[in-house]
């Protein structure tokens, strides 16, 4: 019997869209204008000060 | 098109500007000259890239002048996300000396902790020392003064809400409200709308209501010595 294989789904950043590694420092929050959306934003997305836009309210920060 | 139906148009035109000027200022949290005194709008002569949206022009001086708009929209923001957070889980910086005593009056009509001066390395991120403190947001009043907290937030993973003017960068800030951070009647302005703010948000504060504590209790206060030189 073949043995299943073990997938573990990585969270994205909502910036840039790749995957956060666990143990990164990374943030996560509600949407600051709709509060239903978690944003993550990746070490990098951060340090850069990239823009990340809410797919359901639209809002776009930081 | 006649004269008159020109006229009327024109006047319809200049009728309907006035009314929608109007119900603009009407959303402001504050009157537009109040806001306009405290000079929340005043930049710096330096712009960066980051906040050139928040920028509505250029004085022939050099000065850049920030949108009051946008500042009221984002103090609108601002105070919902910070309604979302337990009171106690709630931080704010302040490094600068003109911005601690309105830190200090939000923190008390918030219920947040306030960390005023110098910040001590490791107050968020060294799990050994023991007077550490674990927030879930924290404020800053400018992200250059506040650069130790703002990295510390970043290596805890705490989102961070700043107060820029048009000379910061947005390196580990999460979400920003563009203002004049240097002012002292500007700051004590915008911790007092942050506050009132926050407070409606939860809705401890009736919508048409203002807080017991007055914009002239967040200014700091300046000593006679200062005042005389």
């Amino acid at each position: 019997m073949a043995e299943k294989a073990a997938t573990i789904t990585l969270v994205t950043c909502t910036s840039c869209g790749k995957p956060i590694p666990p143990g990164a420092e990374a943030t996560k929050f509600l949407c600051p204008n709709c509060g239903e959306i978690l944003i993550r934003r990746c070490t990098k997305c951060r340090k850069f000060g990239r823009q990340y836009k809410c797919p359901k309210c639209g809002f776009i920060g930081p | 098109m006649s004269l008159t139906e020109k006229d009327k148009e024109e006047a319809r035109k200049e009728k309907f500007e006035e009314e929608t000027s109007a119900s603009a200022e009407e959303e402001l949290l504050l009157p537009r000259d109040t806001l306009l005194s405290a000079g929340i709008h005043i930049g710096t002569r330096m712009k960066t890239k980051d906040m050139e949206q928040f920028i509505y022009r250029v004085r022939p001086d050099g000065l850049f002048v920030l949108d009051v708009k946008k500042t009221d929209e984002r103090i609108r923001v601002a105070a919902k996300f910070l309604a979302r957070f337990e009171p106690s889980r709630i931080a704010a910086a302040a490094a600068r000396l003109y911005a601690q005593e309105p830190v200090k009056k939000f923190c008390e009509a918030v219920g947040a902790t306030p960390i005023v001066g110098r910040f001590i390395p490791g107050l968020l991120s060294n799990p050994l020392y023991p007077n550490r403190i674990e927030p879930n947001v924290l404020i800053v009043s400018d992200p250059r003064a506040d650069s130790q907290a703002v990295r510390e937030a970043a290596s805890v993973g705490v989102p961070v809400v700043a107060l820029c003017s048009t000379d910061n960068d947005f390196s580990g800030v999460d979400l920003v409200i563009p203002t004049n951070n240097k002012g002292r009647r500007a700051l004590a302005v915008i911790y007092w709308l942050l506050a009132r703010q926050v407070l409606r948000e939860r809705e401890e504060l009736p919508p048409d209501k203002d807080m017991p504590l007055t914009i002239e209790d967040f200014e700091a206060k300046i000593s006679k010595e200062e005042e005389e030189s």
